[in-house]
């Protein structure tokens, strides 16, 4: 249990570093070697929601489960549900989103699909537990 | 330290440690490729609006959306390499508003071009690259545009009609059609003797760079 809580705080980790790197550079040109359409998929109407920057619901989202996993692995108190039940709307959203690059705005930014990548990770991670018990079950 | 404050210190620290390595991250900028790809995508120059020497060797063809914020990095950095190279390169601009991305675009090329029928094209295209961030908010920045066309002492009125005039319009169109001819993908794109600029530099040094290899190599001047 305590290596599935430090591999999702490491994780979390990464998606807190890349959240943040998007939010500080929010409204400016952006570098994007990889994917080439960063700077589309940032400025298009789909990176807000209420006028709320996506990286910073993202950057939010990171900073809990990164919290709720240091917290699980130092035996605080058991939280991996916790961790579950956030990971699984955010591996939603990010489906969501990748579709939003790939057929609507037509560009893809490679932050994004990063921290799509990421969301899946800790989405995984999370339901492990649950899948082994029931195999032992 | 107890068990209880470990974790939390443990977070402040990675939180911390975060931001510093995204605001380092946000301030190195990411060396871009020095030269131009060999892309086979070619662009013959002609229409558009031209600014610099007319007979210079080097053409830099743009296409370029006014409420594209990469579109509005690279307006000083085009300006200073039409000061840096004055008699060996001239621009060649050609609208190409993304119009589903940016819902302002199309206004802004017209509120551009209006001011080319008063002979003002490029004072209002440095205004409006200038003034990108302030429009792009608004729910409707055509306000905007007239303040620009008061302040460039353009006829009011003759400007309005220029806006909403066919003429503009069919101008436009012409450059987004030679855009999609040429599948231009995004914004800017940018062509040097018809040669296409991909990956796009970063940087005023990195693009003269590009300049310099046009510049050695005079029989692909553009057509």
């Amino acid at each position: 249990m305590k290596q599935r809580a430090t591999a999702i705080a490491v994780v979390a980790f990464l998606g807190m570093v890349d959240a943040l790197y998007l939010t500080v550079m929010r409204g400016v040109h952006i570098p994007c070697s990889v994917t080439g359409g960063c700077n589309e998929v940032l400025t298009s109407s789909y990176s807000e929601v209420f006028g709320i920057p996506l990286s910073a619901i993202g950057l939010v989202f990171y900073v809990t489960i990164f919290s709720l996993a240091v917290l699980h692995a130092f035996e605080v108190a058991p939280l991996m549900r916790w961790v579950f039940w956030l990971a699984l709307p955010a591996f939603a959203i990010s489906l969501v989103l990748l579709w939003l690059q790939g057929f609507v705005i037509h560009h893809f930014c490679q932050y994004c699909l990063a921290s799509a990548s990421f969301v899946t990770a800790i989405f995984l991670i999370s339901i492990w537990p649950t899948r082994r018990q029931q195999i032992q079950n | 330290m107890s068990n209880k404050t470990k974790p939390i210190v443990i977070i402040v620290l990675a939180v911390a440690l975060a931001a510093v390595i995204a605001v380092y991250g946000s301030r190195k900028s990411v060396p871009a490729s020095e030269t131009a790809s060999k892309s086979t995508i070619e662009a013959n120059s002609g229409g558009g609006h031209v600014r610099g020497n007319a007979s210079a060797p080097v053409t830099l063809v743009e296409f370029g959306d006014y409420q594209c914020p990469s579109c509005g990095y690279y307006h000083p950095i085009v300006d200073e390499l039409l000061r840096r190279y004055p008699e060996k390169v001239k621009l060649e601009f050609h609208h190409y508003p993304l119009i589903q991305m940016h819902p302002h675009a199309l206004a802004a090329a017209m509120a551009v071009e209006a001011a080319g029928d008063q002979g003002k094209y490029w004072e209002m295209h440095d205004l409006v690259y200038t003034h990108q961030r302030e429009w792009s908010a608004m729910p409707n920045p055509e306000s905007e545009f007239l303040a620009f066309a008061a302040q460039l002492g353009l006829d009011a009125n003759k400007f309005m009609r220029s806006v909403k005039s066919t003429d503009v319009e069919k101008r436009i169109l012409e450059d987004i059609q030679r855009g999609s001819n040429l599948k231009v993908g995004g914004t800017p794109s940018f062509f040097i003797n018809g040669r296409s600029v991909d990956p796009l530099p970063d940087g005023v040094d990195k693009f003269a760079k590009i300049v310099d290899d046009a510049l050695q190599t005079p029989n692909q001047a553009t057509k």
